[in-house]
């Protein structure tokens, strides 16, 4: 019988906006396990992991840690009990050395002073201890993205935490690094730390965890040994159905006479005296998606800032967009000649959080006749509008007249797409539009884009995840360094670990070949 | 279904969880402890507190002299008011109204001294417009520059100020003084430029019906226009704003150039209105800082913000009745009310516990049904 080290007692929690976050959750944890906690955006898994964390009490119910009823009062009680979080969004200083950002808070002394000596030992051990290779003493401004995650870990060993949780920690780690982060979690494992993770991706739930509990609607749906439940199972029990991956089954095949949503020819463009784009021609049909796959990072992110003129950007070449060269136009011209646009940060970019969604879901195409009367807008019609189309959107909300702070992410995405897909542009780009969100939500969106699809926009869509591109386009490009490495007529005859080879420089296709992006 | 969520939203209507209905009532109970708090201190300073607080609270209303006095002083504010209400709203941090208020009143004075018309209707208006154009301008250069030059708004906007009042010293002394009074105020004004009252005992004037007109149309503005959509998006998220393809360099310039207009208003009335010269280092000084916290007090809402302007006028008015009855008292009471009403006010944390038990409440009642 393994031992118990924490354990919670129909644990609710109601937030101050009035969302009942978790109903009555009942889960135990035992020392030395991997235990994933998996469930949708605004299942209620960030809420709980916060109460655990000290950051949020509960409502009602216990929380109970090594046989002891747990009263956090903050984040510092749980650090001292042996809690340790990693946070999706890295906790980190970054002109501070990995030193100063691990000690922060409890620094070893010399009388009044920090004991700089000390502190670099004792960091150095311990990163050696657990094989993380890092040089202690260097800046974390200097740091890729995983060895940033591993200051995160080592900051909670060096606190001793015996229990780590890991918010969605593979989120930014290319599939060689979450390898490597699963080989130390194993370590933690056997060394008898327990960890809760906390992801998105199932296929990485089902090769770590022992167990695995579900969360849906805020409601604990059982804790299962890993090898009882089969993918099917557990995608079943996290959103309550079976869930729907084949898109191509959707795609209806209408000819738009070879219609061109979006031409780009010869891009090119320098950062630092480097190009970042170099050469790159293609096109998107009306009626097509075009898929942009790659690692990120390979300029995709430019490309995107090319074609929607978001920002100011210097370089050469011609981009059209239904036929209008806009190499000149700022954003609100190119949308009046036809793109939408699903940004990438969303917060940032897609939604401003503190008005009405009724009033994020009409931003860029306010001026629109069918909205306004002759001197004010029609408030009367943007109401129905809004209510409309968060219902065809199943945005999770009382009213259209709610913040878009008070929703989860995918229910904030859900808006972006809701009021991109309303403009009924011809041209569309999705970038990234499903990243960080829950696989109900993703699987909407999806369908919304296939529905544009259909109805004859052509749609160029940059993401990150192979398993998007693959499913949802109709043809294929791979950007590598800059350059468009590979292009595939048929998605569908596109195999997976050859695409890989192509995002990972391996295999580069000539310029014959990947001509055809802009031809076929 | 439906039912249950139609008697849900008619009890979010009439809740403290709606966020307006918890606005007023903290704005009523921050009243309360400001009274309260200056209630405190007139125990000591005061022969007899329950008076002087009595005379504060009502004491304008004794006489109409008093509170004429009040409907006359409190338009300029009110139009300070709105003024830094539109900037705020859009997230500009442009403090210029005090500069603006300042510099038009030499342009006023200079077309108020000149005789350029018999009409006495005519002459006020040239007034109103030339101020108009005048402060609609002088007010978007510290957006101009933040635009070329990426200059910080609130500094050039604080800057400019000092500079806009030395210059409109130089200006009264230089071409519109008098030896009369000294080099630091203008000749007085043409009578035909004077606004006289259309109802004296309350000195009502035109302006009032100017300034309710006015917050009407700024009202429809802010909540119905495009143009107020396009304030609120920027305002809030300005990457979005400019995401949507709102044109930021435009907006700012619009939204200053409006502002400029309503201090231009405010300073036209209070010196056609209120004096018969003008003293740049007196008339018009403070208004424009009075402004920006009527806008926080009236939560940049228009009509918020001239119900605001009214209600501090007439507390200031009230206690100068009171240093008149009872001298021990310094005017100066009525800063402390204004003082603790606009720190509660403006403080996210007052009252939140109370807003979020009820919300808790609420949340778990729902759960419940």
């Amino acid at each position: 019988m393994k031992e118990t080290i924490l354990k919670l007692d129909n644990v609710t929690k109601v937030y101050p906006n009035g969302t009942v976050a978790n109903r009555d959750i009942n889960m135990e944890f035992e020392k030395g396990e991997i235990h994933s906690v998996v469930g949708e955006n605004g299942a209620g898994k960030s809420t709980l992991m916060k109460m655990i964390f000290g950051i949020e009490k509960p409502s009602s119910g216990t929380i109970t840690y090594k046989g002891q009823e747990a009263k956090f009062n903050s984040s510092m009680d749980a650090i001292h009990a042996g809690i340790g979080m990693v946070h999706q969004h890295f906790m980190l200083i970054p002109s501070f050395s990995i030193v100063d950002n691990i000690i922060l808070g409890d620094e070893p002394t010399k009388s009044i002073f920090i004991d700089q000596n000390e502190a670099t030992k004792k960091c150095q051990e311990l990163s050696d201890k657990y094989d993380f290779e890092l040089d202690v003493t260097a800046k974390v401004s200097t740091l890729s993205v995983a060895k940033r995650q591993k200051v995160e870990i080592l900051k909670t060993l060096y606190r001793d935490a015996e229990l780590i949780i890991l918010d969605e920690p593979t989120s930014v780690l290319t599939p060689q690094e979450t390898e490597k982060l699963f080989d130390q979690l194993r370590q933690f494992k056997q060394q008898g730390h327990t960890i809760i993770f906390i992801s998105h991706k199932l296929e990485e739930v089902k090769k770590i965890s022992d167990k695995i509990s579900v969360i849906r609607n805020g409601v604990s749906k059982g804790t299962y040994l890993n090898e009882e439940l089969t993918m099917e199972q557990l995608t079943n029990l996290i959103i309550g159905r079976d869930l729907d991956s084949d898109m191509d089954k959707y795609k209806t095949h209408e000819d738009f006479n070879n219609e061109k949503a979006l031409e780009v020819k010869n891009l090119y463009m320098e950062k630092n005296n480097k190009p970042v784009l170099d050469n790159i021609s293609f096109a998107v049909k009306k009626g097509e998606i075009l898929g942009v796959a790659g690692v990120e990072g390979n300029g995709q992110q430019e490309l995107v800032k090319c074609i929607t003129g978001l920002e100011e950007t210097a370089y050469t070449g011609d981009i059209f967009i239904c036929g209008n060269r806009v190499n000149d136009f700022n954003i609100k011209k190119r949308r009046d000649v036809g793109m939408a646009y699903i940004p990438e940060d969303r917060m940032n970019d897609g939604v401003a959080g503190e008005l009405p969604i009724s009033d994020n879901l009409i931003s860029t195409y306010y001026t629109r006749e069918d909205i306004n009367k002759k001197v004010f807008m029609d408030t009367k019609k943007i109401d129905e509008v809004s209510e409309e189309l968060v219902k065809t959107f199943a945005v999770k909300t009382k009213t259209a007249k709610a913040n878009v702070n008070s929703l989860s992410g995918g229910n904030v995405q859900k808006v972006v797409v809701a009021r991109e897909y309303n403009t009924n542009s011809k041209f569309m780009i999705a970038e990234q539009p499903t990243h960080g969100i829950d696989i109900g939500s993703e699987e909407f969106v999806h369908h919304k884009l296939i529905e544009m699809r259909n109805a004859g926009a052509g749609i160029l869509l940059v993401s990150a995840n192979l398993n998007e591109v693959m499913n949802l386009s109709d043809r294929i490009i791979v950007m590598f360094d800059g350059k468009i490495a590979g292009y595939f007529k048929d998605a569908n005859d596109v195999d997976e670990s050859d695409l890989g080879m192509y995002m990972l420089g391996a295999k580069r296709q000539s310029i014959e070949e990947t001509g055809g992006a802009l031809n076929d | 279904m439906t039912d249950r969520s139609d008697k849900y939203s008619n009890k979010y209507k009439l809740s403290i969880s709606n966020p307006k209905v918890f606005d007023a009532v903290k704005m009523g109970i921050s009243i309360l402890i400001g009274l309260t708090i200056s209630f405190v201190i007139l125990i000591f300073v005061s022969n007899n507190p329950v008076n002087a607080i009595i005379t504060i609270l009502t004491g304008p209303l004794t006489k109409t002299r008093y509170i004429g006095g009040v409907i006359q002083s409190f338009i300029p504010y009110a139009f300070a008011g709105l003024s830094a209400g539109v900037l705020f709203k859009a997230g500009a941090f442009n403090m210029g109204s005090e500069g603006v208020f300042i510099l038009s009143g030499v342009v006023i004075t200079a077309i108020a001294t000149s005789p350029i018309t018999t009409s006495s209707i005519l002459h006020p208006i040239l007034c109103y417009l030339g101020a108009i154009v005048f402060g609609g301008t002088v007010m978007i250069l510290p957006s101009l520059l933040k635009a070329k030059f990426n200059t910080n708004e609130m500094v050039v906007s604080l800057m400019l100020n000092s500079v806009y009042a030395g210059v409109a010293a130089y200006l009264v002394r230089t071409f519109l003084g008098t030896v009369q009074r000294g080099s630091n105020s203008s000749k007085d004004y043409l009578l035909t430029a004077k606004i006289g009252n259309i109802y004296e005992p309350l000195k009502i004037s035109v302006c009032l019906f100017l300034l309710i007109a006015v917050t009407i149309i700024l009202y429809l503005v802010m909540t119905k226009s495009r143009l107020g959509y396009q304030i609120r998006l920027a305002g809030t998220n300005p990457s979005f704003a400019n995401y949507s393809g709102i044109n930021a360099f435009k907006l700012s310039i619009t939204t200053a150039a409006i502002a400029g207009v309503l201090s231009a208003m405010g300073a036209t009335t209070a010196l056609l209105t209120q004096t018969s010269y003008y003293t740049p280092s007196q008339s018009l000084v403070g208004i424009g800082f009075s402004g920006m916290l009527l806008a926080m007090l009236g939560r940049n809402n228009p009509i918020g913000i001239v119900i605001a302007a009214f209600l501090v006028k007439y507390l200031e008015q009230g206690s100068q009745i009171l240093y008149f009855v009872d001298n021990k008292v310094p005017s100066e009471i009525i800063a402390i009310i204004e003082g603790v009403i606009i720190m509660l006010v403006s403080s996210q944390y007052f009252l939140r516990r109370f807003r979020e038990r009820k919300l808790l409440e609420e949340g778990l009642e729902e759960h419940a049904e």
